[in-house]
């Protein structure tokens, strides 16, 4: 069993969010592995099995107990193989999931949206910056070198629309030839991921995989951590490499004008990104190529993963204020590269930008000047 | 039982299957106010109380062994109350951990000196409950050296202050009394929870050493040379700064080691009379650096088979048994082996210093040890392999200190504690005066 490896030194007890909001270790990554090797002594007490496996949903996943684990115990992996065996065992407990369920599997995407609209709401909003945008969208028949996957929280929420423009203005001005996915993208099969849907979320990965092949790209972009995670690890295409924006700009810019903005400037790490997927350079080295002076913030959640928006909002919520208290970050501006941790920073009403708005100000700017 | 009680048995001992149905509840008081809330609930139940603080400890004096309690956890109590920079000291909740007090010292070029290497998770509450050291504890001395008084609360929710000078109490009979015992800080260290939750403590802070440091390797042939060059060092007070040995590790974790060896931090200008006492290879700050973090995650480390168990916190070698340390660990691995263990990895903080139960001091090695746990062996069974090493260790002259397992067998400090409880109370922590070292209830929760 993984989680007999662990030997409840306590090194992850302080670093999880979870504790830090609640503070009680039933809900620390230490308390649930602890859980988890006494279960045979306490298994028979429905009451106890029931409230454990709620309690498996009290995690942003972010990954951090993992990382800093010395006895190389994958809590990732116990996370994903216990919530499958909680939803297995007793899915009437996880109703409040069932909605999230039934959007992906009837329209593909997590808000229960029309498929369609998936091409609409983003691209009506920057049209009069990009007015070739409809022939950037996907169709059956059009080809590109980058497929842009645009995840289902940049194609619908109207917070995202400003990452969205300036991703693609990015791209633009890069000369890059590119396509979004548009209606035809679903979604990545995260949130069925998070709930240990295994199968569920492959029949998404399967479909995208097929898109991605008809458009014969040689890469899929995307500014969203967890799709990216899920199209670098469990779509596995082979023959695309799947990228995140930040490490696309970074390798096409090697040099970048100064930013002229005078912000107070923090990055945060984007926990799927930095910890997940091994993204930590890039977005620094686009800061650095435009001399934005920037302290970095702690490598610790926004309290946004793991689906705790849904499974305890009020949680989420004081996770991310927490850190606001103790980071300082009331008068700052939040740099960061994730669409989840915009919307838990914007909640929290803390200034953010996404990296590819600094890059697009910064070009701007300097192509204005000259 | 409730999910919240259960997993506040949570901690790092072998000691880690009670009886769930005897934990009448679990609470994580923030303030003085709560904790005294808290302590007033268990009264009302008639219940005991099991103080604890991170749970990183191995001999399960957090557990409360199976007597029906309600378990008191420091973890939230977690602030740094005042900080005096003239005066060098810090008021802190019992809670804090050594890395969150000296995060924020940091910024005011102060260190707090006890840095275990559980200090990312060990409460300074619960290092008093210790006396708990680490790898500097050889120039700055243990948890009470670090201490200048403590707050504690006890059973019947009467406040005390411990100093060195005796105790404050608005009790003035109690206070006469329990000074009247000589009671100072000496009893709090390595009390274990049995006397009072510790609340709140003042700590020693001292500036950042400006000094230059040289790091070093030193690789030995076998453990007696190591034991012959660490009473070099303790009869020459040698002022080194972080000394810590790696005696044995598994073909799984050992790398590039070559055990037995020294990790050593020293004055630039003591290098050449360390050369005096040891051979050592000069290591730049990033091989130092990497050399510290290997020493720091090997006791947490696991086997490619199996997992790895700690049966011992710490064998202690000093005196005349340091010199003999190679017989000894031979001894203790033969044992091991009859009883189905396979020796996985030693090391510990070296030179260091430990307090006997008589209060004074020891000097020479505390050697933690990890085993790779027999398949198939029962807890009971796995127990008396602790009581084999008990009796062994006992035969060779190998004493740990008090806390650290033999399981509370230093009887000169537990009967000072009894003494001291027949005037505080006896509903705080008590199975460590169980018969024969709780062996029984211990035995029961492996």
């Amino acid at each position: 069993m993984l989680e007999d490896k662990c030997v409840r030194c306590g090194s992850c007890v302080k670093f999880c969010p979870m504790f830090d909001a609640i503070g009680e270790e039933q809900y620390s990554p230490r308390g649930k592995i602890y859980l988890l090797q006494v279960m045979d002594l306490i298994e028979d007490d429905e009451e106890l099995a029931k409230e454990f496996r709620k309690v498996l949903f009290e995690c942003t996943m972010c990954g951090r107990c993992s990382e800093i684990c010395a006895s190389d115990v994958d809590l990732l992996r116990i996370w994903h193989e216990q919530r499958l065996k909680a939803f297995e065992t007793a899915p009437d407990e996880f109703e409040y999931l069932e909605s999230l369920r039934n959007s992906i599997a009837n329209v593909r995407n997590i808000y229960g949206l029309p498929m369609d609209d998936r091409a609409i709401y983003w691209a009506d909003e920057i049209e009069q910056d990009i007015p070739e945008i409809e022939d950037k969208i996907y169709e059956r028949g059009k080809t590109a070198d980058v497929a842009v996957f645009l995840g289902c929280l940049m194609s619908f929420r109207s917070t995202q629309i400003d990452v969205v423009r300036t991703m693609i203005q990015g791209l633009e001005r890069a000369g890059i030839n590119y396509l979004v996915m548009g209606a035809e993208e679903f979604c990545c099969g995260h949130p069925l991921d998070l709930m240990g849907d295994e199968k569920g979320a492959e029949e998404l990965r399967e479909h995208n995989k097929g898109i991605l092949k008809d458009m014969g790209a040689k890469k899929v972009v995307t500014a969203c951590p967890g799709c990216l995670y899920q199209l670098k690890n469990n779509h596995k295409v082979e023959g695309i490499e799947a990228l995140h924006h930040t490490q696309l700009f970074d390798r096409h810019y090697e040099s970048l004008p100064t930013l002229t903005l005078s912000d107070d400037f923090v990055y945060h790490d984007p926990c799927e990104l930095h910890r997940l997927c091994d993204v930590k350079v890039e977005p620094r080295s686009l800061l650095a190529k435009m001399g934005v002076n920037y302290r970095d913030l702690e490598v610790s959640c926004c309290g946004g993963g793991g689906l705790l928006r849904m499974t305890d909002p009020e949680v989420s919520d004081k996770i991310i204020e927490l850190r606001k208290q103790k980071e300082r970050l009331a008068n700052t501006t939040v740099i960061t590269a994730c669409p989840a941790c915009r919307e838990q920073l914007l909640n929290a009403e803390i200034a953010t930008v996404d990296i590819s708005e600094l890059l697009e100000y910064n070009l701007r700017t300097e192509e204005e000047n000259t | 039982m409730k999910l919240k009680d259960i997993a506040a048995a949570a901690n790092a001992s072998m000691y880690h299957r009670p009886d769930f149905k005897k934990i009448k509840g679990a609470f994580y008081p923030r303030n003085e106010d709560e904790l005294a809330e808290a302590v007033k609930r268990a009264r009302e139940g008639e219940y005991e109380i099991t103080p604890k603080g991170g749970g990183s400890g191995l001999s399960a004096g957090c557990t409360g062994g199976n007597a029906e309690r309600v378990i008191v956890s420091s973890l939230k109590m977690d602030k740094v109350l005042s900080i005096s920079l003239e005066e060098g000291h810090a008021d802190v909740q019992a809670g804090i951990t050594p890395v969150q007090l000296n995060d924020i010292l940091a910024t005011m070029s102060m260190k707090f000196l006890v840095t275990p290497s559980s200090r990312d998770i060990a409460t300074i509450g619960g290092l008093m409950g210790t006396d708990g050291g680490g790898n500097d504890t050889w120039a700055n001395g243990t948890m009470r050296d670090n201490t200048l008084h403590a707050k504690v609360i006890l059973y019947d929710g009467t406040k005390l202050k411990v100093g060195w000078d005796g105790v404050e109490c608005e009790n003035e009979v109690l206070e006469a009394a329990l000074n009247k015992k000589g009671m100072n800080l000496n009893d709090l260290a390595s009390s274990h929870g049995t006397i009072g939750f510790v609340s709140e403590l003042r700590v020693k802070i001292k500036p950042l050493p400006r000094k230059r440091l040289l790091g070093g390797l030193a690789e030995y042939e076998n453990a007696n040379v190591l034991g012959e060059v660490l009473t070099t060092m303790i009869e020459e007070k040698c002022p080194i700064t972080y000394g810590e040995a790696i005696v044995e590790a598994h073909p799984d974790v050992r790398g590039d080691l070559k055990p037995p060896l020294l990790i050593l931090e020293f004055p630039f200008d003591y290098s050449c009379d360390l050369r005096e006492i040891t051979h050592f290879e000069p290591l730049t700050k990033t091989e130092l650096n990497r050399m510290k973090e290997i020493r720091l995650k090997l006791p947490k480390r696991n086997p490619k088979d199996g997992v790895q168990v700690a049966l011992f916190e710490g064998y202690g070698f000093h005196g005349e048994n340091l010199l003999n340390m190679q017989e000894g660990i031979s001894e203790i691995n033969s044992l091991l082996q009859q009883h189905d263990f396979v020796p996985f990895a030693k090391s510990g903080h070296a030179p260091s210093k430990w307090y006997l139960g008589d209060n004074h001091p020891a000097y020479g090695i505390v050697m933690h040890s990890r085993e790779i746990r027999p398949q198939n062996k029962s807890g009971v069974e796995i127990y008396k392999t602790v009581e084999a090493l008990v009796a062994k260790c006992q035969e060779l002259g190998i004493t740990p200190k008090p806390e650290h397992k033999w399981p509370f067998a230093d009887e000169v400090k537990k009967a000072r504690l009894q003494e001291l409880r027949m005037i505080l109370g006896e509903r705080m922590n008590s199975f460590i005066f169980e018969p024969n070292c709780a062996s029984e209830t211990l035995a029961s929760m492996v």
